[in-house]
């Protein structure tokens, strides 16, 4: 086996492995009474990070099973949140192959109006659908927590992991640029 | 090189956009499938977690732990006020001691007088809290007793003190218990000492508002609220909290049970409750009214016959 391909395949591993360390801290009871406030949701940040980086990191379907189990454990409606953010990490990586000359504070803006859009789509049909949407301030404050949180995924994930964009000479194993 | 490339990319395109068009169309499919029917993938939720949560178990108690130790040694640095503020509460308690052993001591003479029973069926399950919803808008526990233990869906579960909530989803080895603060908890209930019925509402804010009320006029801050047992949601007379006010004049409910800090639940068995098994059962009678022997007992065939 190449070690390119071995590389790959542990950061997908990685990918899972951080996906679930995430969830668990989600899910520690610290403080089961309700707050005024909400954390960053990390995992999306995480996902669309390496999905501008490097889209072989994180495949559709390892985002779509792990973005519905975090579904299934986070009581969210099974499905809505995690098709969104396939979507969107599909588009991000579509233009992936653009955005490599780009400076990281036009990234930043593009996480950003990615996440708002996919929250305002997720917002407009849980309030059609559902009969307790949920409080818009903590909507708010968790898109506004995550893209603050972003750089800091983007810095661990270059210095710790070392997922950064493919340099121009970079090759994958058929000798195909990346 | 570069046309070798774009060669290839013209197989993988096509499909990886079937890929993922299958998977956003399934994963939309789930979602309709889940706001039809919901109990039945609640039920595979349950089932999920249930296989899941214990495997993070061994590792999620000590990081708990560890963090609530922290938090602990942090009051440290004001221990003389709590000292003193302990003191205070305690000198209030021993006279509230007193009046409680007199009101015993009478409570017990007029039962005898009464020859009354108390209800033996209410005995209960304890179990330890595993893990919260994970997600700021529900206010759910996850405790680690389930079916196996023989809870059922919608008994209710108290701290020590006051009622938390709940059941509702039991997994064989975990049940998940909603919350009174939670934006879904209707809770039936009454004002003492007016006798006031009114409704717990939820609103994902740590003090319930109190909606419903017959005659506000008659309710004071600082009143007890219990369950009133109507529409077999609840045993009656279980403490809830108690009224209080907020600075926008609208009465709220301050739970009894410690919110911050839920360690273990009580799970009250309680065998009068409604079962609620198909989706409608809550707003509809259990068997539509002109349904004749044969008929299916069908919440939906009876209002599609009602619309008609």
């Amino acid at each position: 086996m190449d070690s390119g391909l071995l590389k790959t395949w542990g950061m997908r591993l990685m990918f899972v492995f951080l996906a679930l360390i995430i969830l668990f801290f989600h899910l520690l009871p610290l403080n089961p009474a309700p707050s005024r406030w909400a954390g960053p949701d990390v995992l999306v940040a995480v996902i669309f990070a390496w999905s501008v980086r490097r889209p072989d990191y994180v495949p559709m379907l390892l985002v779509a099973s792990v973005m519905l189990m975090a579904d299934m454990m986070l009581q969210r409606p099974p499905g809505l949140w995690a098709v969104l953010v396939v979507c969107a990490a599909e588009w991000l990586k579509s233009r992936e192959r653009r955005q490599r000359e780009s400076t990281f504070v036009l990234e930043w803006l593009t996480f950003a109006s990615t996440l708002v859009v996919i929250t305002m789509l997720y917002r407009a049909v849980t309030m059609v659908l559902m009969p307790s949407p949920g409080v818009l301030a903590l909507s708010l404050v968790q898109v506004l927590m995550t893209i603050a949180i972003y750089p800091v995924v983007v810095a661990v994930s270059y210095v710790l992991l070392s997922v950064r964009r493919a340099a121009p000479g970079d090759v994958d194993r058929f000798g195909k640029p990346i | 090189m570069a046309k070798n490339g774009t060669n290839s990319e013209a197989y993988t395109t096509p499909l990886r956009r079937l890929l993922l068009a299958v998977v956003i169309l399934s994963l939309l499919g789930l979602f309709f499938v889940w706001r039809i029917d919901s109990p039945r993938v609640e039920r595979f939720r349950a089932a999920v977690i249930d296989r899941v949560l214990p495997s993070f178990d061994w590792a999620m108690a000590p990081v708990t732990a560890t963090v609530n130790l922290a938090r602990d040694f942090r009051s440290y640095q004001r221990i003389y006020e709590q000292n003193q503020e302990l003191r205070r509460e305690l000198r209030q308690m021993s006279s509230w001691k007193e009046a409680a052993l007199q009101l015993e001591q009478e409570n017990a003479k007029l039962r005898d007088l009464n020859n009354v029973r108390l209800d033996p069926r209410l005995t209960y399950i304890t179990g330890v809290v595993l893990a919260d919803s994970g997600s700021p808008f529900r206010q759910s526990l996850l405790i680690n007793v389930g079916s196996r233990d023989g809870i059922v869906d919608g008994w209710a579960t108290m701290d020590g003190t006051g009622l938390v909530g709940r059941v509702s989803g039991v997994g064989a080895n975990t049940s998940r218990v909603i919350m009174l603060t939670d934006a879904t908890s209707r809770i039936p209930a009454t004002i003492q000492p007016s006798g006031q019925r009114a409704l717990i509402v939820g609103d994902n804010s740590p003090a319930p508002p109190i909606d419903f009320l017959e005659n506000p006029d008659q309710v004071r801050p600082g009143d007890r609220i219990v369950t009133s047992g109507d529409g077999d949601v609840f045993p009656p007379g279980l403490l809830i909290g108690q009224v209080a006010q907020d600075p926008g004049g609208r009465l709220r409910t301050r739970p009894a049970a410690d919110f911050e800090r839920l360690e273990f639940l009580r799970v009250l068995r309680d065998h009068g409750a409604r079962r609620v098994s198909n989706p409608s059962a809550l707003v509809l009678p259990e068997t539509p009214p002109t349904a004749g022997p044969t008929a299916e007992p069908d919440a939906d065939a009876a209002t599609a016959e009602r619309e008609n």
